[in-house]
């Protein structure tokens, strides 16, 4: 096990967001966090990482390090793509010489040319940035990768490229994940895990077992299972406007 | 290579800059023409005087003393109101607080600051730093002030997520950002910096640039007045142009990065 959430409660300027909220990551694991949009998956992840604290439960963390990728890059303008990768080590006081081999490593791993390495964040595509924004989450060498609809501004080509990617540096590194996304699709196709989130409910009404592992899972047996789900009322809160708290 | 680029680039803005200054000798030497040469010296009466004062025997002297003022008192407001400011753009309270100490600093004229502190101080050395560090204070912490309540919060969570320090995240985020709003308070505090400093000198009378000012309005030397007025400009200038901008450029070259290559300034 990585990751305990035990009872968490939760809730922003008196109105009440998430009750009694409790999830297990194992290790090795990628569960996928699904919901409507307002019903508190940024909130949640936000409560795993540390950068809220939750008004009741506890978060359990057993393990060493962590990483997250957001939904915008969050890349400092002022530091070259190596650098940003790089940035994440700071803490860890390696050498400037190590940090740099590290970065060009991982810069490397996510698909980044040599030659856009000394790029400044301006001077990169959006797909380049989310791929320096995972080199900078890999570069930590981390025990669980927390990933906050990462992908969900790319077009469809480059999504399922950086889905696998992370799906294949999981499987390699041996880290966990907890991957929010609003998509059926993209969260059938990474986790091996569903964990249904609704704001009706005020939490997680349900954890589902994807069949099959994630990256091997063939097009046409996501196509066929999302098709299915989408009309299971479990998922229906994602599809439909109701219940939303815009 | 991208050092070389730069220069290139600077030292052809310069030559843009230059045929504007050479475009308003000629209007100077107009003015003198109509007016007469006593009451405006041209500038060629003007630059033989300079040549004489900096070969003369106080130039060194009385041009360090001001220099030293204005440097100390620029730099005290650079540093106190930068760090007022950035304290004041972290807590509310603070802001609250210095805020309107801040206005007050502003809105009393620089000419009764002089003689409050000519009063407090006597006709010293101290006199013009403490009016410069007054007058260019307040710019120096609304710049620090903006720049640390506009700095990007996302950034500064992902910082924390990675485990980075609060004084790491401080230099690494914070202040990059901050730069761009201290920059051209700093440009225009230089400015004000140097003029205040002749000025409090002058009215101190307490030697230095603004000293030799005096004496020669007592004899009434105009070529000494306008000789000396453009030292000081000078000063202002290489200020502004041979320090803070080369700074500048040096610090912010991620700025130009992403703009349309020909869109350079
Ligand atoms: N700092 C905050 N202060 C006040 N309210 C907040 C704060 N952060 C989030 N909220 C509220 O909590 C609710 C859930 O926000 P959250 O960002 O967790 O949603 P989400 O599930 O991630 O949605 P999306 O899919 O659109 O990203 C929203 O109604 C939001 O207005
Ligand atoms: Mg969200």
């Amino acid at each position: 096990m990585k990751l305990s959430l035990e009872g968490i409660g939760h809730g922003f300027l008196g109105r009440p967001l998430l009750e009694d909220v409790s999830l297990i990551l194992n290790d090795g694991e990628i569960v996928s966090l699904v919901g409507p949009s307002g019903c508190g998956k940024t909130t949640l992840l936000a409560i795993a990482v540390g950068l809220i604290d939750p008004l009741r439960g506890r978060v359990r963390r057993l393990y060493n390090r962590h990483a997250m990728v957001f939904q915008e890059p969050r890349l400092l303008p002022w530091l070259s793509a190596r650098d940003n990768i790089a940035y994440g080590l700071v803490p860890r006081g390696l050498s400037r010489l190590r940090c740099r081999d590290v970065a060009a490593a991982k810069a490397r791993a996510v698909g980044l040319g040599q030659m856009d390495w000394n790029k400044y964040p301006a001077e990169l595509s959006g797909g380049m940035r989310q791929r320096v924004a995972i080199a900078r989450a890999l570069a930590v060498q981390p025990d669980i990768m927390y990933l906050d609809e990462p992908f969900s501004s790319l077009d469809v080509g480059l999504k399922r490229i950086l889905q696998d990617l992370v799906v294949r540096m999981a499987r390699e590194e041996g880290f966990s994940g907890l991957f929010v996304t609003h998509d059926l699709v993209e969260a059938v196709r990474v986790a091996d895990r569903i964990a249904v989130l609704s704001s009706r409910h005020r939490g997680i009404v349900e954890v589902r077992t994807v069949p099959g592992r994630p990256g091997e899972r063939d097009e046409r047996m996501v196509f066929d299972l999302v098709e299915r789900w989408s009309r299971d009322a479990v998922f229906a809160e994602l599809f439909d406007g109701e219940g939303r708290c815009l | 290579m991208p050092r070389l680029g730069w220069l290139g680039r600077y030292l052809w803005g310069g030559w843009a800059s230059a045929t504007g200054i050479f475009c308003l000798f000629a209007l100077w030497q107009f003015g003198s023409e109509v007016y007469g040469g006593f009451v405006l010296p041209t500038p060629l009466r003007t630059f033989a005087e300079i040549a004489t004062i900096v070969q003369g025997p106080v130039f060194r002297d009385v041009a360090a003393q001001t220099c030293m003022r204005t440097f100390l008192g620029f730099a005290l407001a650079a540093g106190l109101g930068g760090l007022a400011g950035a304290v004041a753009g972290y807590s509310v309270a603070a802001m609250r607080l210095l805020k309107p100490v801040v206005a007050v600093i502003l809105s009393v004229p620089q000419i009764s600051w002089i003689i409050l502190v000519m009063i407090w101080f006597g006709a010293t050395g101290t006199t013009p730093v403490i009016t410069v560090t007054v007058a260019a204070l307040p710019i120096s912490f609304a710049g620090a002030l903006e720049g640390v309540a506009t700095r990007d919060r996302s950034l500064d969570a992902m910082a924390r997520v990675y485990g980075v320090g609060p004084l790491r995240r401080f230099a690494t985020i914070t202040v990059p950002h901050l730069l761009s709003y201290l920059f051209p308070a700093w440009t225009i505090t230089a400015g004000t910096a140097w003029k205040v400093a002749v000025m409090a000198e002058l009215l101190a009378n307490a030697g230095g640039i603004g000293g030799e000012l005096a004496t020669a309005r007592t004899m009434f030397d105009i070529p000494q007045v306008t000789a000396w007025t453009v030292i000081v400009a000078t000063f202002a200038l290489i200020t502004d142009y041979g320090i803070l901008h080369p700074l500048r450029e040096s610090l912010e070259s991620w700025r130009r990065a992403g703009q349309p290559r020909d869109a350079a300034p």
